[in-house]
This record gives structure tokens, sequence and C-alpha cells, in this order.
């Protein structure tokens, strides 16, 4: 049955985040040269203690040592790390989400032998999927409702050498590229109809990461580059990851962790508006008692609230297969939905949020100005708002495509 | 109805494009990337601008400035905006308080400032209102006398000793010379009780405290002022003691000084971020292609484009209104109005920008996200409540 009732542990746990965010990540995440966007280095001891907390294996089962967190659970932490530091926030739902995607679903006992003792072992081995290549255009676009004239390729090859892979390519804006213990890598192997993905540490020979210092993404992300890159046969992932991993399997459906990220972004703001409207008397009252700043903190609250919902409504669809199966829920790309009504809420409650605090909203080194900027990197994820409604477009009107994979590079 | 420029208006408007092409543009991004705010300023384009005339072209001609009317000071500033929306305002707020001085001083002030004024081309001027508990409060007065300006002026002979401080005064860190609205009494409401000062950057017992790390506008510096015993001539009053709110234009009066030519301001150089929106978004999907066609070919891109122009045309249409009625010497709600409409339009305009752009993260470059966050300076002080709620008592007092 469709029921947002939280569990005791689901409560439990969005209290011990949010505890964790307020002692810890807060009087750091918010001091002024933090702020200041010069400087984003990522908070590293910080996300250590997330990680002893059990927060970059949430999503892992639990009989592999993880909390086997659902995306519910996954987005309600999501949200409450984003209140306190996006940035943190991004870095440890990347490496929770591909923990469950990589260890649960896709690795053999082989592999996992091979990989999960590091990654429970270490609070600094993070995952990353490396999906994106340069020039890549994952946009619909000008493709819109029309078959691909050209198939977008993936240019990072695996050729088969004795026993090993050998790996050779390029590929930019991965997600947590330079704290990464192990990649994922999608590589063209030839003469193979899709793409596969490869198992790649970050220390195998012919390895290179670069720090992409990227104000336009959340988290850290780099490039990496395999020149004649070798590791053993057996890091091949089997043929359904590829379509997993780039969110082709469940198109529009996926955990709407991105979103929750948004969503804690938005909320961060209305709290501190919130709370300074209370304190700031300007007019004779506290701000809140106007109704101009009234308006606005409902309006916030209302747009907040809504988001939520459609967030939460996404994870409880991809928790639960079988309500969409029996047509409690629409089957509708629920998360590209999340995505759109939660970035562009966000964006105008950041903004509003910055109001309240007059000349302070717009001030490099203090919240707001911040806050703004982490929404519009959330605008800008993926391929933006304009290419999303195109895709519910395709969607509602029954167009099929068969580059669903390669057009799903850039996830939601 | 006739739009048509005159030649001299034209002379101007094509004088302000080729130095913004030429001189603005060129070091636009490199001053927004400066990271401490105190380093932004640059007085070689400042002083480039004021040979040309940039920086006191509000000056009457028979006090050695240029004398232009308000359509030509429109234009000059939607021109230089259009490269730079900092730098635009660098000059125009010259233009502000030379305004307030034509209208407000006497001749014997003028004497001693004006002509120090126009001949020293780093000399810039600036207004010190806001406070750290005064911000809404200065901009809306109300009649308890507890609330408002801080900053106090004690009579003592032939000056006036000064006590407070100031915020988020622009140009403070580098202006020559201020003015300063003073509590002079403090038993009376602040419209009764605040008097102008005129404040050299000399003065004995002022200074300059932080400079504010702003996310746009960053070559326009606003900084803290502090007086501590700060001694100031009694020939130094604006007006009369505890008339200040009267020449400011906060009273809605016919004053070009203050508010109306600053509204004015405002709306004119929002529309030069809009010129830049459009310009740069029609050049950009003319020339990015996707899927083997420029991103002009797809319907998305012409409608945005197509409405990032209707609402900056609309603009143009108010702001070149309000210069026109300045110059008629109407005055109304209506520049308030353009003020309040051209911060609606700037982030508008921009953020269309940004989507035209595509969302991909790797489009987004450094001049689209200036322009993004010059844009939201204006909902702090031109499209935020309290701007609108003033303009509309202006409507309900007409």
């Amino acid at each position: 049955m469709y029921s947002l009732q939280l569990s005791p542990e689901q409560l439990e746990i969005r209290d011990t985040v949010r505890d964790f965010v307020t002692r810890e990540i807060k009087p750091v995440a918010l001091k002024a040269d933090r702020l200041d966007q010069c400087d984003r280095t990522p908070l590293v001891d910080l996300i250590d203690q997330a990680s002893q907390m059990g927060l970059r294996s949430l999503a892992l089962s639990e009989d592999r040592g993880g909390a086997g967190a659902d995306a519910l659970t996954s987005c309600i932490v999501t949200e409450e790390l984003a209140a306190g530091d996006a940035d943190i926030a991004a870095v440890l739902s990347e490496s929770s989400r591909l923990a469950h995607v990589l260890f649960d679903q896709c690795m053999n006992d082989a592999q996992r032998d091979a990989f999960l003792p590091k990654f429970l072992n270490g609070d600094r081995y993070h995952l990353a999927f490396a999906g994106r290549e340069p020039d890549s255009d994952t946009r619909l676009g000008v493709k819109y409702h029309r078959p691909a004239t050209t198939e977008v390729a993936v240019k990072t090859t695996a050729a088969k050498s004795g026993n090993d892979w050998v790996v050779n390519g390029v590929k930019d804006s991965v997600g947590n590229a330079p704290v990464a213990g192990l990649f994922a890598v999608l590589v063209q192997i030839s003469g193979r109809p899709t793409p596969s993905v490869l198992l790649v540490p970050a220390d195998a020979p012919g390895v290179g990461v670069r720090a992409e210092n990227n104000p336009w993404a959340h988290g850290v992300c780099g490039e990496v580059m395999f020149k004649d890159c070798k590791v053993p046969a057996g890091n091949l992932l089997g043929d359904d990851a590829a379509a997993i991993l780039t969110g082709a399997a469940t198109p529009g459906r996926g955990v709407p962790l991105a979103q929750a990220l948004n969503l804690g972004i938005g909320r961060a703001a209305y709290e501190a508006a919130l709370d300074y409207a209370h304190l700031r008397v300007q007019g004779g009252r506290p701000l809140i008692e106007h109704q101009a700043i009234g308006t606005k903190l409902g309006e916030m609250a209302i747009k907040l609230e809504i988001a939520r919902a459609a967030i939460w409504q996404a994870a409880w669809a991809f928790d639960h297969s079988e309500a969409v199966a029996d047509r409690s829920l629409a089957d509708l790309p629920l998360t590209t939905f999340a995505q759109v009504y939660t970035s562009e809420a966000v964006m105008k409650t950041t903004k509003d949020a910055a109001e309240v605090f007059g000349a302070m909203g717009v001030m490099r080194d203090m919240p707001l100005a911040k806050y703004i900027h982490d929404a519009r990197v959330c605008m800008h994820s993926g391929d933006g708002n304009t290419d999303a409604r195109l895709r519910v477009a395709e969607e509602i009107a029954g167009y099929r495509r068969a580059d669903k994979t390669a057009m799903r590079l850039a996830g939601e | 109805m006739d739009f048509t420029l005159s030649n001299e208006q034209r002379s101007w408007q094509m004088a302000a494009r080729k130095f913004a092409d030429e001189e603005i543009r060129p070091i636009s991004l490199e001053r927004d990337s400066i990271s401490t705010p105190r380093e932004t300023w640059d007085w070689d384009i400042i002083k480039k601008g004021s040979k040309l005339g940039f920086r006191t072209m509000a000056v009457p001609k028979e006090w050695g400035g240029q004398g232009t009317d308000f359509v030509t000071q429109a234009l000059v500033m939607t021109e230089l905006a259009k490269a730079d929306s900092a730098i635009s305002k660098a000059f125009s707020q010259n233009w502000k308080w030379s305004h307030l001085i034509s209208a407000s001083c006497t001749e014997e002030q003028k004497q001693r400032f004006l002509p120090g004024f126009v001949a020293d081309d780093t000399w810039v001027l600036g207004k010190g209102i806001t406070e750290p508990s005064a911000g809404s409060d200065n901009r809306m007065p109300m009649d308890d006398p507890k609330t408002g300006i801080k900053l106090r002026g004690e009579r003592k002979g032939d000056e006036w000793i000064l006590n407070g401080e100031k915020a988020f005064i622009a140009n403070a860190p580098i202006g020559k010379l201020f003015f300063i609205d003073v509590r002079t009494d403090m038993a009376v409401p602040p419209k009764q009780g605040t008097t102008l000062f005129l404040v050299p950057s000399d003065t004995p017992g002022f200074r300059i405290g932080k400079v504010f790390n702003k996310s746009g506008w960053r070559f326009y510096q606003n900084g803290e002022m502090i007086f501590e015993n700060a001694r100031v001539p009694h020939a130094n009053v604006v007006g009369d003691v505890g008339g200040a709110i009267k020449k400011t234009g906060g009273s809605g009066g016919d004053t070009t000084g203050g508010d109306l030519f600053g509204d004015l301001e405002l709306a004119a150089n929002a529309l030069g971020i809009c010129d830049d929106a459009c310009s740069t978004a029609l050049k950009f999907a003319k020339t990015h292609k996707q899927g083997g066609q420029p991103l002009w070919a797809q319907q998305n891109v012409q409608l945005q484009i197509g409405k990032m122009s209707m609402l900056t045309e609309a603009l143009r249409c108010f702001v070149m209104r309000v210069a026109w009625e300045h110059d008629m010497k109407i005055h109304s709600a209506n520049a308030g109005l353009a003020m309040n409409y051209s911060g609606d339009v700037a982030n508008e305009v921009t953020e269309l920008y940004m989507e035209v752009r595509g969302a991909d993260g790797c489009h987004m470059d450094h001049h689209t996200d200036k322009i993004l966050r010059d844009a939201f300076i204006w909902n702090h002080l031109a499209s935020d409540s309290v701007s609108r709620m003033k303009v509309a008592k202006r409507l309900a007092a007409a």
C-alpha cells in the first residue's frame, strides 16, 4: 500500500544525520572562507566522520556490511547532508548509490571478494562511475521526437590482451574521481552492440586522475585518463551493468538523490531566512510579522514541501515496483518530474530567502549567496529542465528510441 | 511621439559604446574574478572614462561638466553596463550625487566642491544612508524616534561631532566626498531629525572599515564607514538642519537627486545587462551546434531568445520614457516602477540566457555566471518588497 509513514529506523537516521549536520558540518561549512566560492576544497575530515557513521555504505545491503537503506531512506539522508553542505552530500550519496548498484547488483562473487573488503575498510575508498566523455552530447534537444541520425558512441575502448583488458580513453566530469578507490568505467568492446562496464581500481597502472575545479558541479569531480591501462579479464561486469549504471534501465525513474540534494539546499536557505525573520526587526516589528516577508516564507514552505512530496513519491515508486505494476502509481518518469519541480522551486526559494537578508543576501562570504549558486548548479546538472520536459513529452507520446543507453549517459 | 535621438544624444551613445567595447569589456571578467574585495577597483578605467566625460557628464556646463540630459545619461549607462554593469555603476554613481549637489547645495558649497570634483579624474562621490541596524528602516522611515539612523551628530560651536557607523556604502573605500545622513535630533521621528552633511574622506575622526565581499557587482565597492568624534564644519550641512530626507527625494518630491535619478539609473543599467544577455545568446545559438544543427534551429531556443528580447525591448521603452519624463520635469511613480520592473526583467532574461546555453555545466562560463550574479544585485535594492512598497506609496500619494 502506498504509504509515506516513515519507519522508526528512518526517523532515527534522519535525526542522527540532522544532529551531525548541526553539530559538525554547519560550523565548518558556514565559515566565511569556505562559503566564498573561491575555496570549495572538500571537507575530507567530515566525509571521513560521515563514513564512520555508515553514510558512505548506506545503501549497501546489510549482509554485505552496509545499512541496506532503500531509495526513500537514502533521499532523506541526502537531503539532511545537503542542508549542511551540498558537496559532502554529493560525495557520500554517490558512493552509497554505487555501493548498492555495484556490490549488490552488478558484481559476481569473485569481483566482490576482490573489492568489497577494500571498500568496507577504507573510509576514503569512494566509488565513481566514469561514463561521460569530453564533447559527448547527451542532450535530447534537436533529436526530440526524431530518430537519432548518429549513434552516440562510447569512445573509450577495452581490448582483450591475454588475460587482461587494456583500456584506452578519457572520461570527464566524473563525480568522485579524485577520491575514488574504484572506477566503474563505461567502455566499448569491439564487436559488441552496446557498451560494457569494467571495474578499474584507481591504482591500476595507466590510470590518471586530474581533479577538475568546476564550480558548476557538486562534490568533487575530475577527468580520468586511461592509457594502456590493464585490468584482469575478470573485472568485466555483466551485460546489464551498463544499462543500470547509465540509468537507461529505469529512464526518469532512478533514485532521486540529486533532487534530494537540491531540496536540502533549498531547506537550508529557507531555515536561515525563517530564523533571521524572527530575529531581525525593521519597520517596528520582526520581519516575519510583515505581510511581504510572511508571504515569501509561506511560499517557500509550500514549494519545499511539494518538492519533498514529489521526491518521496519517486523514491517510493523506485522501492515498490509493485505499486507501479498494479497501477497504484502512474508509470511515469517521476524522478524527472521531481527534478524539474524541485530545481525551479529551490531556485526561487534561495532567491527569496536572500531577499529576507537584504544586502547580506548578496555577500559572497554569507550563506545565501552560496545557496543561490548551489541552486543554479542543480538547474544545470544533467541536461537541464528544457531537455527534461522534452524527455517527458517523448515518454507521454509513447515515442521509443533505440539508442537509449547512449542517450542516458548524463543520468538524472 | 518621436523616438528620434538628437545628434548629441547619438554621439554620446556611440562614444559610450566605443569605450565599452574597447576599454571596459576587455577587463570586465578579469576584475570580476579578483577575490579580494578591496582590490577589484581599477583607477585606469576610471581615469580613461573620466577624460571622456563619463564621470562628470551630469554636472551642469556652467560648473565645468557636460550638462547632459537624462535621455543621454540613460543611453550611456545602458551602453556601459552592456560591457560591465558594475563599471557602469561606478561612473553613474557620480552623476547621482552631482545631481544632488546641483539641486541642493548652496553656491558656496558648490564653489568649494564642484571645481575639485570636475578637475580630478580620481574624485568619486558617495552617499551614506544604510546602517547595520537600519536598512529597510531608512528606506521607509517610521515615526518612532527610536527607529532608523543611529549615527549621531552634536553641534559644538561651528562644528558637528559625528559618532556611529554606516554599512554597505557604495564607493566608501575609494570616494573623496560623501553625503552622510546623520541623526541630529533623537527625540523626534527620523524624518524630522535627520540632517544631510557633506563629509570629505579626509575628515578627522572618519575612516573606512571593511570592504564587503559581494557576489555580484564586484568592481563596484561597498564599505563600512566609521565615525569616531568626526568633526564636520557647520558649513557642510546640506539644506536645513533636520531636512535631510526632503533633499534626497525620500519624500517623493520633485527633485532629481537621490531616488529619482537612482531609479532611472538602476533601470538603465539593468537594460545593459539584458542587451548583453540577448546579443550573447543570439550569437551562441547561431554558432553552437547540436546534432549538426545550430541551436537556433530549435523551437525552444527561439522561444527563449524571443522572450528575452521581448522583455528587454519592453524595459527599453520604459527606461527611455522615464528619462524623457525627467527631462520634461514630469515626475511620477514611473521611475520607481521602471526600477522594480528592471529587477524582474534582468533576472528573468539572464536566467533564460543560462537556459539557452544548455543546462550542461560544461557550457556555463564565467561571463554567464557574472551577469547572473550582477542581475541578482537588483533583488535587494530594486525589485525587493521594500522598493516596491516605496513606489506603491508614491502611487498613492500622487
